[in-house]
């Protein structure tokens, strides 16, 4: 029986590293009654909040893998994704939010708006995703949820309006109040599970009046009724939260809620929002394109007698086998049902579905239009679609980075190698920015991923989970080989040696791309080359691209122009002309003024004003360029563009200039051109490619 | 190429002819109109004729966010490219504003004593080369009028070429009879070259009010374009 689409919503709980969003998701399942004990992040008593699945993120205190979990709350069911905060993550981020109708944007009320937010927040606007603000750590000296709301405006470039504003701060925090119903909010009880709702403290009266108003002023816009009511002297609450709602859903305004995860204050009123002002799966519209016609957009509508459309947004190898994530946007799956795959042109059957709760699972007969759900034993990859049979439809895949850093490692016996060849099957197949495979020279197993930090954690996963006892290389920046200048190419492939010989010959030149890796122009003109061994050229001359002459990194930004050639009609082949291909490039590459290209990263780095000087000049010294800084009395935030082989050991280094007090993050940015100095200096190191 | 088109065609090669040294490092000069005529525009055009020759700038903003200054170099960057009918190439673009770097102070109300360490730490160790700072958005008018001064003297003693906008808000007749602003009469004295945009005709004209000791040349035949911002020479 289909159910009532309206009564949920499946929302993700963004935040920086640190925000405390692990143990707000904590108290969100322990009201809900989905725990029922409380436990902290960094396991002081040796549990580890329940999100946190993994033994590693136990340890570290904090969220690596998405864990999808559902609560119940006010008769509505919530999906809950918890997603990870460090950006050398940022997949398992973007995966989420993919499937969300809505967020929770966690932000600390004494670090407020950092680097991090600003890319979850970017990352939120991508997808759309409507978000209500949480200001946690109210308790914390130096608390200031006002100045937040200031940065949530200032910095992401949201009108942020408060819901609510505090009855107290640090550790005079005693409630929240609310400004819609305009009554003060106490979490009573030993784990703050008793709500009592009492008139505003007298002392507080003029402030909640001020930012009622504010808040009055700011939702009218979105509610033609409530302006009609407040003109007719009204003030409707219902109406009030419905102009909040549709001010949320269509992203003009951020509600921002406020308290403390940690002392059980106001995480219900936070879950009252979520079932308030979040849409639910039907009001949030979703795009497939047809298989057959790619070109043809479709949309899909929330309905469960519709056919159905799923998408995998994440897998999991567990002790069962393969686990896939997966969001239904139209129909339903049942158990047993036959659906198809597109991307892998195959049929499969509904095996078990189930519904996840963080490390423990409960078994379903059904998922419908806007569920979060599920599958094992299905053989697929994230970013699949699955669709009914006959109708195929593909949704827009994930954006997947390519990894930038690599690294040799070194199992220490055969019972390693044999764990690490399954850790290593596991991983790549979880998470699509992290690879392997083994280098055909050194025989050395390679490993590459998106910074240092993503490959850590792996390594220490091999050490944990599977008892891989492992050395490491040094890492590896994932250099490119591209050229500077035009050059011309005339190669002749001819070989003699009894039987039918090989003859090509190919004329054109090289010419230096910057939009595109490749791009192969036929200019051939009257059969000098005949049509059939046209591909054979395009062919031979990719093959070359795979591996450069400087460092044996793969060439891009290439056109390849072939203007004339030549063949034989006993001895022409397309083995002959792929060679052809291959040596022409060769000839050419040489006289294109080849040139080395390295990953440019965008690094954010944050401080204390007062070490503004040293970390200006770390960057300066990482060969990195300044863009831009930004201060606000306290703190320093410095964007720059910096190499990524200048990067390594940076947490260190920042770490031990600021008296631990800075942090930064980063993400690849661009490739850039090595300076010449530098790409002789890799050339004399021999410098070698561990890539394919 | 399009880097010597650019140069050699700016107005800015008028502007340098008619005042005394003012490309000299250690100088301090004003551009000074009321809010919403062009000096924003004037003072982004004059740092991108500086990173064209190649020469490190510095902008310090008191904007609420950086993007939008981002998007004030592109805009007019892409505008004078137009105006020599030159395609907007992203690549050349970026190369150009490489040496640029943005310094936004958010807090309302930012101390000069603490905004000048700033930027000499900058100038220092994060930008060394740096040779000329453009300051805008400062409300030095409800500053004290030593700030203006700390400016100069930052100026004289980093070596620098300092240029900053002021935001004229009193009550009409905006101007004396010389041209300079009633409202920047008290900081005169630190100032070494002053400018002033004024509407008239149509367009916005760039006046030269302050010349260091030398007789100012007043209105140079320079004006933004109404559309585009840009300063062409009539």
């Amino acid at each position: 029986m289909a159910q009532d689409v309206t009564r949920w919503r499946n929302i993700g709980i963004s935040a920086h590293i640190d925000s405390g969003k692990t143990t707000l998701t904590e108290r969100i399942l322990f009201y809900c009654k989905r725990i029922h004990r409380m436990h902290e992040v960094k396991g002081k008593d040796g549990v580890g909040a329940t999100m946190d699945s993994m033994e590693l993120e136990k340890e570290r205190g904090i969220t690596i893998s998405s864990a999808a979990t559902n609560v119940s709350w006010l008769d509505h069911r919530i999906n809950i994704i918890d997603t990870p905060g460090h950006v050398d993550f940022t997949i398992e981020v973007e995966r989420a939010l993919r499937v969300l109708d809505g967020a929770i944007l966690v932000l600390c009320s004494v670090g407020g708006v950092q680097s991090q937010t600003a890319t979850v927040d970017r990352q939120l606007k991508r997808y759309q995703v409507p978000c209500l603000a949480f200001i946690n750590k109210l308790d914390r000296v130096g608390a200031d949820p006002f100045k937040v709301r200031a940065q949530i405006e200032e910095k992401l470039g949201r009108k942020a309006v408060l819901l609510q504003i505090p009855i107290g701060l640090e550790d005079e925090l005693r409630g929240i109040i609310d400004l819609i119903s305009m009554e003060a909010v106490y979490f009573d009880g030993p784990q703050g599970e008793i709500i009592r709702r009492e008139a505003i403290p007298a002392s507080l009266q003029l402030d909640a009046q001020r930012w009622h108003e504010a808040m009055v002023d700011a939702i009218s816009l979105y509610s033609d009724e409530l302006t009609e009511a407040l003109l007719a002297g009204h003030e409707p609450e219902s109406l009030l939260i419905e102009a909040v709602r549709k001010g949320t859903i269509s992203q003009s305004i951020t509600p921002v809620l406020m308290g403390s995860a940690y002392k059980n204050k106001g995480i219900q009123p936070l879950l009252d929002a979520v079932v308030r002002f979040l849409p639910h799966p039907g009001e949030v519209v979703h795009w497939a394109y047809s298989a057959h016609e790619p070109d043809r957009r479709i949309q899909l509508v929330a309905d469960a007698k519709a056919d159905p459309v799923a998408f995998a947004f994440k897998l999991e190898d567990g002790p069962f086998g393969q686990l896939t994530h997966l969001r239904v946007y139209q129909g339903r799956i049942r158990r047993g049902d036959e659906l198809y795959n597109p991307r892998a042109l195959r049929m499969f059957r509904v095996g078990r579905l189930v519904k996840m709760h963080a490390d423990s699972m409960e078994d379903i007969e059904e998922a419908q239009a806007g569920d979060i759900a599920a599958l094992f034993g299905v053989e697929c990859q994230s970013g699949d679609t699955f669709s009914k049979p006959g109708h195929p439809v593909l949704m827009s895949n994930i954006h997947v980075p390519e990894p930038v850093i690599s690294l040799a490692i070194f199992p220490s016996d055969t019972k390693s190698s044999h764990n690490l060849a399954k850790a290593l099957q596991r991983f790549t197949k979880e998470d699509p920015t992290f690879r392997s495979f083994i280098d055909p020279e050194s025989k050395q197993t390679i490993i590459q991923g998106m910074g240092e930090l993503h490959l850590d954690v792996y390594i220490e996963r091999m050490k944990r989970e599977y008892q891989v006892i492992l050395e490491t290389g040094q890492p590896q920046v994932a250099y490119r080989e591209s050229i500077s200048r035009r050059a011309d190419f005339d190669y002749v492939h001819k070989k003699q040696t009894g039987g039918a010989g090989q003859f090509g010959r190919v004329i054109g030149r090289l010419e230096p791309l910057t939009e595109k890796v490749y791009e192969f122009v036929n200019a051939v003109k009257g059969g000098r080359i005949p049509r059939e061994y046209i591909p054979a050229c395009d062919k031979g001359f990719q093959a070359a691209l795979k591996k450069g002459r400087l460092l044996g990194f793969p060439v891009v930004g290439v056109r390849v122009v072939l203007t004339d050639g030549q063949f034989h009609p006993v001895d022409s082949s397309d083995l002959a002309f792929q060679a052809a291909a291959q040596g022409a490039f060769w000839q050419a590459y040489e006289k294109a003024a080849p040139l080395i290209l390295e990953p440019i990263m965008k690094v954010s780095v944050e401080g204390p004003a007062e070490f503004a000087g040293p970390i200006l000049a770390s960057i300066n010294k990482r060969r990195g360029t300044i863009v831009s800084s930004a201060e606000d009395g306290m703190f320093i935030r410095v964007e720059a563009e910096v190499p990524l082989s200048e990067m390594f050991g940076y947490s260190t280094i920042l770490r031990s200039i600021t008296q631990g007090k800075g942090e930064f993050t980063m993400e690849f940015l661009k490739y850039d051109r090595v300076p010449t100095f530098m790409a002789e200096r890799l050339i004399a190191q021999g410098q070698r490619s561990p890539e394919r | 190429m399009i880097r010597e088109e650019l140069i050699k065609k700016s107005p800015l090669r008028t502007f340098e002819a008619s005042v005394h040294g003012m490309t000299a490092a250690g100088k301090l000069g004003v551009v000074a109109a009321p809010k919403g005529v062009g000096k924003t525009a004037c003072l982004v055009q004059l740092a991108i004729d500086r990173l064209l020759q190649q020469k490190a700038i510095i902008h310090v903003s008191y904007a609420s966010r950086v993007d939008y200054i981002l998007t004030w170099y592109e805009d007019i960057y892409q505008e004078l490219a137009r105006s020599l009918g030159l395609e907007f190439d992203r690549d050349i673009y970026e190369e150009v504003v490489k040496h640029r770097v943005v310094m936004n102070f958010s807090q309302e109300g930012m101390r000069t004593d603490h905004v000048l360490p700033s930027l000499e730490a900058m100038m220092v160790h994060g930008k060394p080369g740096v040779e000329t700072v453009i300051v805008d958005g400062y409300n030095f008018i409800d500053s004290p009028a030593q700030d203006l001064q700390k400016f100069k003297d930052f100026a004289w003693r980093m070596r620098k070429e300092v240029w900053i906008s002021a935001s004229l808000r009193g009550e009409e007749p905006l101007f004396d009879e010389r041209g300079r602003p009633r409202e920047l009469e008290r900081y005169l004295e630190a100032i070494d070259i002053l400018v002033t945009l004024r509407y008239h005709d149509r367009r916005v004209w760039l006046h030269v009010v302050k010349d260091m000791d030398y007789p100012p040349a007043g209105e140079l035949g320079i004006s933004l374009d109404p559309a585009t911002l840009l300063m062409a020479r009539l």
